[in-house]
């Protein structure tokens, strides 16, 4: 019987040595007497195609070594939970972390923003690293308790002590929203008059601006007109938030106006210089370089910190979307 | 739900429940010496169908946990590995057989009381 034997030998590769022996004598034992009840009820010997069928329908060898061998797992489902916990905990920590990073090499650096979007791609290899790390951190562990005898106990917890009650958000009135659009308009009209009106921003000291030895960057002309665009696209999204049909959508179209919000100082720094002398004096042009510097690494700061607000609020209402799951806050 | 995936969910409900029925069974039938292809066969007949490659490997699981003992021994002329309950798994088996009746009644009981609401509905709505 060769096919048999061969059938054995395949399962056998996958077995442990300590028990490989005895697991497939055993296993020959039992195929055989299955054989032999079948040529039993057939009267004659089996044909290799019906004995190979027999084999076949046994099972794949690899499989049915694997039936044989102590069920193993990488993280256990008495520790997955916890392991998930970790991870979900500590993700908006490590982003934060990574975008702090970025944050203080563009400022520091002097890195230009358009570096944002490949530092925002390069994360995943960050987040995925992240992972590994706490996966394996967790798998060796699994593999003490196993192999060590080391116990895994949960922390010790009462009821008492789980937390209060959350308070569920209360969400912004219509009427905070209609404020709000109001206020917008507003705004958008008070930007349009200021070019015309320098007083409107200035005020008194609106009349003295042309004896002033710096003034705007003629750049400021092309960019008011962007500025305004992104003003203008802002208010009419939170003008969209009071329609009842988008009403469910707002706290997405919240985040699109948060979003918009940062492109007006991205496109303030486009500018460089903001201010030009119109005196030729060596120290109106060295306080002018003091005064653009300090206002780029302003503006920088402010991109920094509104992006990382960005990030953090759309985690937040993805998280809230998803439904909060019950985890183990009470215990740590 | 599609059918292919309630097919999915019963496949794996059903191989849910006979896991630990599977065991109770192995148990209940090494209470006489089989080795393991008399064992699947008087499973068969018993009306329990078990797949070899799943029979066997829980034979070694349940010996290695003391539930069963093993002894080679020649049968006609071949050497087969034979099992039978051991005294732990006498007593685990007896366990097993309280608390296996014990679920049995209480399923018997939620039918049985969803059966006679069913006759007294349909026999007010008639």
């Amino acid at each position: 019987m060769e096919l048999l034997e061969r059938y054995l030998q395949a399962v056998g590769e996958h077995l442990p040595a300590s028990s490989r022996q005895d697991t497939i004598a055993e296993l020959r034992a039992n195929l055989l007497a299955q054989i032999e009840g079948r040529e039993e009820e057939l009267g004659r010997p089996l044909t290799e195609d019906e004995a190979a069928k027999i084999l076949e329908a046994h099972g794949m060898p690899i499989l049915v070594a694997a039936r044989y061998r102590p069920q193993h797992s990488l993280i256990s489902p008495a520790m997955f939970p916890v392991y998930w916990y970790t991870l979900k905990k500590s993700f908006p920590l490590v982003l934060l972390a990574y975008a702090a990073v970025v944050g203080a090499q563009i400022v520091l650096q002097h890195e230009p923003l358009s570096e944002i979007p490949g530092a925002v791609g390069h994360f995943w290899t960050v987040a995925i690293i992240y992972w590994a790390v706490v996966t394996l951190g967790f798998a060796v562990f699994e593999y003490l308790q196993q192999t060590q005898g080391t116990k895994f106990a949960l922390p010790h917890w009462s009821v008492r002590n789980l937390p209060k009650l959350e308070r569920t958000q209360k969400a912004p009135s219509l009427g905070h929203d209609i404020a709000d659009v109001i206020v917008s308009i507003g705004g958008v009209l008070w930007l349009l008059a200021v070019p015309n009106h320098p007083y409107l921003i200035l005020g008194p000291g609106a009349k003295f601006t042309h004896q002033m030895p710096f003034s705007l960057a003629p750049e400021w002309h092309v960019l008011y007109w962007q500025i305004m665009a992104l003003f203008v696209a802002m208010t009419a999204l939170k003008g969209l938030m009071l329609s009842p049909g988008l009403r469910p959508h707002r706290d997405w179209l919240q985040l699109c106006v948060q979003a918009l919000g940062i492109g007006i100082p991205v496109i303030a720094l486009q500018m460089k210089p903001f201010f030009v002398p119109t005196a030729n004096s060596t120290e109106t042009v060295q306080s002018l370089v003091a005064i653009n510097t300090g206002i780029a690494l302003g503006l920088k700061i402010a991109v920094a910190i509104a992006l990382a607000k960005l990030v953090w609020d759309l985690w937040q209402l993805v998280r809230s979307r998803a439904g909060k799951q019950p985890g183990f806050a009470a215990m740590w | 739900m599609s059918p292919t995936a309630q097919t999915q969910l019963f496949d794996s409900l059903r191989l849910e429940l006979r896991r630990g029925c599977l065991v109770v069974a192995v148990l209940a039938q090494l209470r006489q010496e089989h080795y393991g292809y008399t064992l699947r066969k008087s499973l068969v007949e018993a009306g329990l169908e078990i797949e070899e490659s799943t029979l066997y490997p829980l034979l070694r699981r349940l010996e290695t946990q003391g539930l069963l003992t093993s002894q080679w021994r020649e049968e006609d002329k071949r050497n087969k590995r034979f099992y039978r309950l051991s005294p732990v798994g006498e007593v685990v088996l007896g366990q097993l057989l309280d608390e296996w009746r014990g679920i049995n009644r209480a399923v018997e009981r939620i039918l049985g009381a969803e059966t006679s609401h069913e006759r007294t509905t349909d026999g007010e709505e008639s």
